[in-house]
């Protein structure tokens, strides 16, 4: 894992470049001013927009066309007020809380026994299961739209909250086995040959010895499921057709699409679907990119 | 794939002579058994079904009738499908490209000893939190002919000669598309290549450097061969990704228009079945589109073992 890596010591950097920059004289000062301006470019184009969305939904709409650029002249909160009455984003937020929370639960309950059982049982078939979870990463399920919804038609999961969290929890479960089953792997067998000599069933085992030391790999799971979920349009465009069971991205398009050009609201709307998360990020970053990026470049 | 677990003898409460407990394989398939439902129903059962679907003429309703590969003959020459199918080829090789190299880039200018880098590069990553829904509603304000921040600054510095409708004009639609894409996720695919550039050894660029060779070199001869592997996962991540994560960008954002010009796979599967009703020609579309994914995927794969890449 990389996270030890990716904790950067800024402090040392700082006082390190200090002592360059005497040895390095002009033309070291010249890269480093380059290398500055290019992140500073960097910065801008990715922070900018969003600080745009934040000033436009203060303004009046007046000033949003005369004034596009800059912060705005005065605080207009009813903005957020009237978009929160208006896009109905209690209910989104709610129905988003339920499906996101109903699917991560139901994927660990289903994802955990079944990449304990292929990598610490031995049974006849288990390299098929393996098999099966790695051949389904490659077939992404908006390729299956059509026959997906129509599965969930039949059984009558359309504009059904708790089914569309089984269809995420199914979706995002072959990558969730592949993953765990990699954590499961790692243990030492001597922790579990010990509990069963004391007796203790596979299902204790896995529940008191086993799940408490591969979570990391849960919280994993979980990360790449809440991204997933949290923000998806694609399958709840397909399934949840009723504007009462609409989750956050979906409430936003409709809301967009049925008022025409209420700007200022549908600042304040974006603002409030997407501040909470960039807060949360910005508080837990190490632990998400370390968590991000720990799959992709082993140590 | 590592047995290293199962070699290690774990003792049978009641024999002592079995490597493994006889109840091993009825408690495996228990704790496979929900697996195996969920997995089954929503994911091995529409797959096939996809294919039974699309080698049949049906409307969703009433009874489906047998069309062998008629649905697909008929894809062959669908004018709208064939040039869907273009600019979704044109969106997969324009971002896995530019996310890769500007990824590269901005991992390289992270990788120093910088002040502030770790907010650099919490601040490159911001967008990949976001929904794509989030991004395409933002970037269509972006893009907005009336206040769009990308129109009213070309004012600003004195290019007003390049304002365009952005989304509007068929040329360049599909191009503005990938803008978008792009900068949702370079903050992300920056992050894997800082944390593949973290784990080069210094001693090789200070030995590289010893024996004279330039930044340029050094990049080519140290930096490009070691992150050989990171290449690989980042366009096997922006591959996977191109295909089939391009609907909710596009549907925000030109729902396909102007023409049909940012058309893109999905987007035509999703009106084929849901405005004209055509369910088994949309599973068509579905399986060719799986088809041409799975096709990629493999190649990338067969082509990482070649280079005996253990990814």
């Amino acid at each position: 894992m990389r996270a030890a890596n990716l904790s950067l010591n800024d402090g040392a950097a700082g006082s390190r470049r200090r002592g360059l920059m005497q040895r390095l004289g002009m033309r070291g000062i010249l890269e480093l001013g380059g290398i500055y301006a290019a992140l500073i470019l960097v910065l801008f184009e990715t922070l900018y927009p969003l600080l745009w969305v934040l000033f436009g939904s203060l303004k009046t709409k007046q000033e949003m066309l005369s004034n596009v650029w800059g912060p705005p002249s005065s605080l207009v909160l009813q903005n957020y007020a009237d978009a929160w009455r208006i896009a109905g984003m209690g209910s989104r937020i709610v129905n988003s809380i339920f499906v996101t929370g109903s699917a991560l639960i139901i994927l660990v309950a289903v994802a955990t026994p079944c990449a304990y059982a292929v990598a610490r049982l031995r049974f006849p078939g288990r390299g098929l299961v393996v098999a099966v979870a790695v051949a389904a990463m490659l077939v992404p399920p908006q390729v299956m739209a059509i026959p997906l919804f129509l599965v969930a038609r039949d059984l009558g999961l359309i504009n059904s909250r708790l089914g569309i969290a089984f269809i995420y929890a199914a979706t995002s479960l072959p990558l969730s086995v592949f993953i765990l089953r990699s954590f499961f792997i790692t243990l030492p067998a001597d922790l579990e040959d010990a509990a069963r000599i004391d007796g203790a069933s596979r299902l204790e085992i896995l529940i008191h010895i086993m799940l408490p030391l591969v979570r990391p790999g849960v919280a994993l799971i979980l990360i790449f499921g809440f991204i997933e979920i949290w923000n998806d349009f694609f399958l709840a465009f397909l399934l949840l057709r009723d504007p009462l069971v609409q989750t956050i991205p979906l409430g936003l398009v409709s809301f967009f699409q049925q008022y025409d050009s209420l700007w200022t609201l549908y600042f304040a709307a974006l603002t409030i679907t997407t501040l909470p998360v960039i807060v949360v990020f910005v508080a837990m970053q190490r632990q998400f990119i370390a968590g991000l990026t720990a799959g992709a470049v082993k140590g | 794939m590592s047995t290293r677990p199962q070699e290690a003898a774990p003792v049978s409460s009641r024999s002592g002579t079995w490597r493994f407990d006889a109840g091993d394989g009825a408690t495996a398939f228990v704790m496979i058994l929900p697996a195996a439902i969920l997995f089954g129903l929503f994911y091995l059962w529409p797959f096939v079904n996809g294919f039974w679907l699309s080698l049949h003429n049906w409307d969703g309703f009433s009874d489906p009738t047998w069309a062998g590969f008629s649905n697909y003959m008929r894809l062959a020459h669908d004018r709208t499908f064939l040039g869907a199918l273009r600019n979704n080829l044109i969106f997969v090789v324009a971002v896995v490209v530019l996310k890769n190299a500007l990824g590269l880039g901005l991992a390289l200018l992270l990788n120093r000893a910088l002040l502030g880098r770790a907010f650099f590069r919490a601040a490159a990553f911001i967008p990949v939190t976001m929904s794509f829904v989030a991004v395409g509603l933002l970037w269509s304000w972006i893009y907005n002919p009336v206040f769009g921040l990308l129109n009213s600054g070309l004012d600003l510095i004195g290019l007003a000669g390049l304002k365009r409708s952005w989304l509007g004009d068929a040329d360049i639609a599909l191009y503005s598309i990938i803008v978008v894409d792009v900068w949702k996720w370079l903050g992300f695919h920056a992050v894997i290549y800082l944390a593949g550039l973290q784990t080069i050894p210094s001693e090789l660029y200070e030995s590289a450097k010893m024996d004279g060779a330039g930044p340029l070199q050094r990049f080519r001869h140290v930096t490009v061969p070691m992150m050989t592997p990171i290449i690989f996962i980042n366009t096997i991540l922006g591959l996977s990704g191109a295909f089939v994560r391009n609907f909710d960008i596009v549907y925000v954002l030109t729902k396909g228009g102007p023409n049909h010009a940012t058309e893109v796979v999905l987007t035509y599967m999703m009106s084929k079945a849901f405005q004209d009703g055509a369910m088994s020609y949309a599973a068509a579309i579905g399986y060719v589109l799986f088809m041409i994914v799975g096709l990629a995927s493999v190649g990338l794969l067969a082509l990482m073992r070649r280079q005996r890449l253990d990814v």
